[in-house]
């Protein structure tokens, strides 16, 4: 049981909290400007290497990096969004879909430009499990991740819950044409969109680094899951997203349990098939999502 | 208050409205009646800003507002309830009724108890999701919505529309208690008959076009009116 918890939950846990905070950006952005923003993966991975950037020119640790990269990656995603996305705004959704694909290109291209295409740790150097926790086998990084989600979190639902803006971009999810004739101002609401799903990319991007390592395609590589949680979890529904990070993130590292004999059920090679299944299987059955969320 | 005069346009194609002028006093009840297609909706959202006219000048309280943002027109007095999806099913009904005070940088308890009062079902359920209300229910939010911003004028879009008998007596008689408070009102309405009884001022459209104009009294002793849009005289 504990070998188990150890070599599968555990792992699945710090997995969909990184596709959780990925996936509420997406769910967001398509729910309150009304398409899939393919570069959202990318944006992790800027902000991964902005935390980087800040831990190698100052030797700080990646969790006292993570405040600038939350920072810079909020304000190149609004100036992507001014220069890219915004003269699109009246256009067909699609138009818009390939301008991201496009942004999603140019920033996995300025990545590695600026910081090459070898994979950087964060930190060098073996780090020791936790041993207070003994036998779950849980390291600092891991409850640094978790704790940093949870705080996360916490604040999007403080936000949404108990501020104008907050529900502002609840309401304009719900249906952006009442929210214009209602008066509110959607630019700005969409300006805040972008700020909340760059803060929680990059947060995601950095906590990959602290649990691995980085590279110029860690979040298109993440890109996938992230649609696959935010569909499962009910678009424009952020607790959807959570939920379905954390189902995505768990189903894929139980996959290849061995629960019968001693073969994984599904060798690990397959893991990122999963989530692509259970997108799959979400669209033709329940497209409205698990909190009925709106319908790709 | 409001004057629309020679609306001309539609949404891209043919122009729905080929012509058509309203006008507003303070403190008036307004009604636009007339059959499907004469472009009543299309009126109203002419005058909101929802759809761009290709001729013609809307004017508010004495200020060109014809090419005015929606936003605007909010901040200038003017409110709107659609017809069908006017309330956010996913936020409470109390956060329903802040995002109808968006553009009020404060908004005083106040306008919160007047929309409570006029409406006591609401403040019963301030707390549940706008989506679990009942039919008569949502279109009380939905008015509530709008006044949240104290509108000079308040514009509705078929507000009984698919409710029942009792529902639509309630709506009628807080559409005379907001009118009684000083709001006027702009009313595209189904129920011809019962709306012209309430109505200072009717207007009939026809296919785009102005047909009749007169007191709500008036239009409803109309031989020609009562035969051609009322369904018969009864």
């Amino acid at each position: 049981m504990i070998e188990f918890i150890n070599n599968y939950f555990l792992p699945g846990l710090i997995l969909g909290s990184i596709y959780a905070l990925g996936a509420i950006g997406v769910s967001m952005i398509y729910s309150i400007l009304r398409f899939a923003h393919f570069a959202h993966g990318d944006l992790m991975t800027f902000g991964a290497y902005l935390a980087y950037a800040v831990v190698v020119a100052l030797g700080w640790p990646p969790l006292a990096a993570l405040p600038f990269a939350l920072i810079g990656t909020s304000l190149t995603a609004l100036a992507i969004d001014r220069f890219a996305y915004r003269p699109f705004r009246k256009s067909r959704p699609i138009v818009v879909v390939i301008a991201s694909f496009g942004v999603a290109l140019m920033i996995r291209a300025a990545v590695m430009l600026i910081w090459g295409v070898q994979p950087e740790p964060y930190v060098t150097g073996i780090q020791a499990p936790l041993a207070s926790f003994e036998p779950l086998r849980m390291q600092e990084k891991h409850l640094v991740i978790l704790g940093t989600t949870i705080v996360l979190v916490a604040a999007l639902h403080l936000m949404l819950t108990r501020t104008k803006m907050g529900k502002a971009m609840r309401a304009m999810s719900d249906d952006a044409d009442l929210a214009r004739v209602t008066g509110i101002g959607t630019e700005r609401v969409v300006a805040w969109t972008w700020v909340v799903g760059a803060v929680l990319a990059a947060a995601a991007g950095v906590l990959t680094g602290i649990d691995t390592q980085i590279k110029y395609t860690l979040g298109w590589d993440l890109l996938l899951p992230l649609f696959a949680a935010a569909i499962l979890g009910g678009l424009g529904r952020p607790y959807g997203a959570i939920l379905g990070g954390y189902v995505i993130g768990i189903v894929e590292e139980l996959s290849s349990y061995p629960l019968f004999g001693d073969d994984p059920l599904i060798s690990p090679g397959y893991k990122t098939g999963i989530a692509f299944a259970v997108m799959v299987l979400m669209l033709i059955w329940r497209p409205q999502g698990l909190l009925r969320g709106k319908v790709l | 208050m409001l004057v629309a005069e020679g609306l001309v346009g539609g949404y891209g194609g043919a122009d729905i409205l080929k012509g058509v002028s309203i006008k507003v006093d303070p403190g008036e009840i307004v009604v636009i009646i007339g059959p499907n297609g004469a472009g009543k909706s299309t009126v109203m959202k002419a005058v909101f800003g929802l759809v761009e006219p290709r001729q013609g000048r809307v004017t508010f309280a004495g200020a060109d507002i014809t090419r005015l943002a929606t936003e605007q027109r909010v901040r200038r007095g003017m409110s709107y309830v659609p017809q069908e999806r006017n309330i956010f099913v996913s936020l409470s009904v109390h956060e329903n009724l802040e995002m109808g005070a968006f553009v009020r940088n404060t908004v005083p308890r106040a306008a919160y108890d007047r929309v409570y009062a006029l409406f006591p079902p609401l403040a019963e359920k301030r707390r549940q999701a706008a989506g679990e209300l009942s039919g008569g229910q949502r279109q009380m939010l939905a008015v509530g919505r709008a006044l949240m911003v104290e509108p000079k004028l308040l514009m509705l879009d078929e507000p009984t529309a698919g409710l029942s008998p009792r529902a639509m007596d309630e709506i009628f008689a807080c559409i005379r208690a907001i009118n009684r408070e000083g709001v006027s009102l702009l009313m595209v309405e189904q129920n011809a008959k019962r709306a012209l009884a309430l109505a200072h001022r009717g207007y009939v459209l026809s296919t785009g076009e102005n047909r009749f104009a007169d007191t709500g009294a008036a239009l409803l002793a109309n031989r020609e009116v009562a035969e051609s849009f009322l369904g018969g005289v009864g």
